[in-house]
């Protein structure tokens, strides 16, 4: 991040990569290229060997963002943005065509982009005289987000809806997700959904939410053949647009380019890819724009600087304290042991230990009248639940049913009277029976046991803690020792489409739980900009001191070059250094 | 002191609410297991016992939070949980006093054994020692336990 490049002046080639562009205290304009430590005052043009040679230098910015993301359109169904996402550049890379030409107008990646977004159907076919690239709208930056879980990463579209992954704190931008921001972009992506889903409650179609139930089937899958699907779908993606492939490239190849690369070329390539690191995006092509768009942002940011109360901190903790399920019985030093807290940034909301541990305190309190309250109501419903409950903890192959009995004799459960003797025992005998059969048998039986309920009962609302009864219920539920059994089940929630409004719930109960929602997110926003108004401010801080390194540096090289005119030339450059307490020790022997 | 369970009371089940707590008691048993079984690398007689007292206090702090301050369990199950040596009664006794709340264990309060009739050196509050003054009580390895600290 030392040197941020400027962009480029108008009517000007941009710079190739590593170059930056300085003035000399003379008035002159002189290029440095931090890579190689070279400085010349003639501007640098970017040629084929240069590009070639220096393994060093960035790999050219991508065209276009490959697979990957135009994959990823699948997975967001509710994406408007282009899906279709050619791959043009990268090819003509491999094939040696033009890329003198490239780069010239390459350096940065928004110049590019817009030749995948906006392609006159046939218009350019073999037409040399096409419209100057610099007329045609430039693609940049345009939202940030977040990506849970992943930070510093975040995902940045364009105003062309592309996307691409940056890191904060390395400053290393990929157009093609790294594995595990994927796995982060994929939940971002279901977030969103769910945001839109919730907005538009009540206007979902039963289609629409088969249809989400079957992406999140397919985005399970895809999760872990992410790379295999890319190369398959690519090549389904390209077949209707095939024709306006061809086309961008005959545009790009400028009469060069007869021998356009093939369709099977295009969807070989992100196998070549495969094991390589991600396409990387030249640092110096992103960063001025994401400089700007920092900028931006930090205006954006006295305007509507959310508020955090005490409270809001509150019940951020306490919603992670929930999301990671959290044993309320456990002591407060375990919690932290586990250390599954600290990775999340709610964990910073309280900003001491103190605060954290009383916080703890206190939801665990809640917490644990909260699940009285539950297993009292699940009692009332249906004496079997706390009866197989019992026996989930104690029945053993050990015991027949009438030693079983009789030790147990003086319990509650046992003694109960609204479940039947016959009922108890043939519960019991049932149970022990199934405790015999093989796991995968058992984990089959649960699996059709969840399908089995409606989604009024069972949803992607539902917590382990509020489970219907009719799962509670049922044999098949207690024969899974209790930790496969749990994540099972949490599995298969989240899987689940939101409760169907207004059926579930009461109308006031609906628009409680609907407040509920609005205020976390509300909650969660503030979170996150707060949180990346800190970082930025430490971002900033380090630019401005690398920043004044690379000043440093350059003055150096000033001071170097002068030397060669004699003392007189550098006195006479020394003189128009405003900052004199920054120049280098040979000068002040002097 | 591990909770030693004769057989008569093996049959019978503990109070509602175990369950909830079970993993975690469990967790201090292994604990303590480990303390006990510890090697001596060149560790001097009294400080083999410093873990020990540290679990129990742990183990008996989690019990008396649960019940006094959490209200996560019922009576019934405290009173079993003490019976059955899960939390030192005596220790838990003290901390309901006032100037004891954090005392560290029964013995760092018993002036006899000290040489000068006195309580243990952790449980002088910070303010009355001396500026970085590090002190490590020889019985239970506590570092300090006043109440004001
Ligand atoms: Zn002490
Ligand atoms: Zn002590």
């Amino acid at each position: 991040m030392a040197s941020l490049p400027a962009r480029p002046p108008v009517g000007l080639p941009p710079l190739p990569p590593g170059w930056t562009e300085h003035k000399a205290p003379s008035g002159h304009t002189y290029y440095y290229n931090k890579e190689t430590k070279k400085s010349t005052y003639t501007r640098p043009v970017p040629n084929v060997r240069s590009f070639h040679d220096s393994a060093a230098a960035p790999p050219p910015p991508p065209p276009a963002p490959p697979g990957a993301n135009a994959n990823f359109d699948l997975f967001s169904p509710f994406s408007t943005q282009n899906s279709f996402v050619p791959n043009v550049q990268q090819h003509n890379f491999q094939l040696g065509a033009p890329i003198q030409q490239q780069f010239q107008h390459g350096a940065p990646p928004q110049q590019q982009f817009q030749r995948g977004g906006h392609h006159a159907r046939g218009s350019f076919r073999g037409n040399h005289n096409f419209p100057s690239r610099k007329r045609e709208p430039e693609d940049r930056p345009k939202h940030r987000h977040d990506i849970p879980g992943c930070a510093p990463w975040v995902l940045v579209k364009t105003k062309l809806g592309r996307r691409f992954v940056w890191n904060k704190e390395t400053n290393e931008s990929f157009w093609k997700f790294p594995p595990d921001v994927m796995k982060g972009v994929v939940e971002f992506d279901r977030v969103e959904r769910d945001k839109r889903e919730r907005r538009e409650r009540g206007e979902l179609s039963e289609d629409e939410d088969n249809l989400v139930a079957e992406i999140e089937a397919e985005l399970a899958v895809a999760e872990e053949e992410t790379e295999a699907q890319i190369v398959e779908v690519e090549g389904e993606e390209g077949m209707g647009d095939e024709e306006e492939y061809e086309e961008i490239e005959v545009t790009d190849d400028e009469g060069e380019g007869v021998e356009h690369p093939s369709k099977r070329q295009r969807t070989e390539e992100p196998l070549e890819e495969q094991g390589d690191q991600p396409m990387e995006m030249g640092e110096d092509d992103m960063a001025w724009q994401l400089a700007a768009m920092e900028e931006q942002y930090a205006e954006e940011d006295e305007e509507e600087g959310m508020p955090l109360t005490e409270e809001d901190c509150k019940a951020l903790f306490k919603e992670l304290l929930d999301d990671t399920r959290t044993n309320p019985y456990s002591p407060w030093d375990k919690v932290l042991e586990e250390g599954m807290l600290f990775d999340d940034e709610r964990y910073k909301a309280l900003p001491t230990m103190k605060a954290r541990k009383d916080c703890f305190d206190e939801w665990s309190r809640d917490k644990v009248v909260f699940l009285k309250e539950q297993k009292t109501k699940q009692q009332k419903l249906d004496p079997r639940i706390p009866y197989l409950a019992f026996l989930h903890r104690y029945a053993t192959p050990k015991l027949y049913w009438p030693e079983f009995r009789r030790k147990f004799k003086k319990e509650p459960e046992m003694k109960d009277m609204k479940l039947p003797e016959k009922d108890k025992e043939k519960l019991y005998r049932d149970h022990i029976k199934r405790l015999g059969m093989k796991q995968p048998e058992l984990k089959s039986d649960l699996s059709a046991l969840l399908k089995s309920q409606p989604l009024t009962s069972l949803n992607r609302s539902t917590t382990l803690d509020t489970l219907p009864t009719s799962i509670l219920a049922d044999v098949r539920y207690i024969s899974l020792p209790a930790s496969i059994r749990d994540v099972l089940i949490e599995t298969y929630i989240s899987t689940l489409s939101p409760a169907p409004g207004g059926i579930a719930a009461s109308a006031e109960e609906e628009a409680e739980a609907a407040k509920r929602r609005a205020e976390k997110e509300r909650r969660e926003k503030a979170l996150a900009e707060r949180e990346r108004r800190v970082r930025e401010d430490k971002r900033r801080q380090e630019r401005e001191l690398a920043f004044g390194k690379g000043r440093l540096r350059d003055e150096e090289m000033e001071i170097e070059r002068a030397m060669k005119f004699g003392k007189g030339g550098l006195r006479g450059q020394l003189g128009s250094v405003d900052r004199e307490d920054e120049t280098p020790q040979e000068s002040e022997g002097e | 002191m591990p909770p030693i369970r004769t057989a008569a009371r093996s049959k019978k089940p503990p109070p509602d609410g175990f369950e909830d707590i079970e993993d975690t008691l469990l967790e201090f048993a292994n604990k303590m297991k480990d303390a006990e079984n510890a090697p001596h690398d060149g560790k001097k007689k009294y400080e083999m016992l410093w873990p020990i007292f540290q679990i129990t206090h742990q183990r008996s702090r989690y019990i008396y939070d649960l019940y006094y301050e959490k209200e996560a369990i019922s009576k019934q199950l405290y009173d079993w949980l003490l019976k059955n040596g899960y939390a030192d009664a005596m220790l838990i006794a003290k901390w309901k006093k006032q100037g004891y709340e954090k005392l560290c264990c029964t013995r760092c309060i018993q002036t006899k054994e000290t040489n000068f009739r006195s309580t243990c050196i952790c449980r002088v509050p910070k303010a009355q020692l001396s500026e970085g003054q590090d002190v490590q009580c020889v019985n239970c390895g506590c570092r300090g336990c006043s109440s004001g600290d």
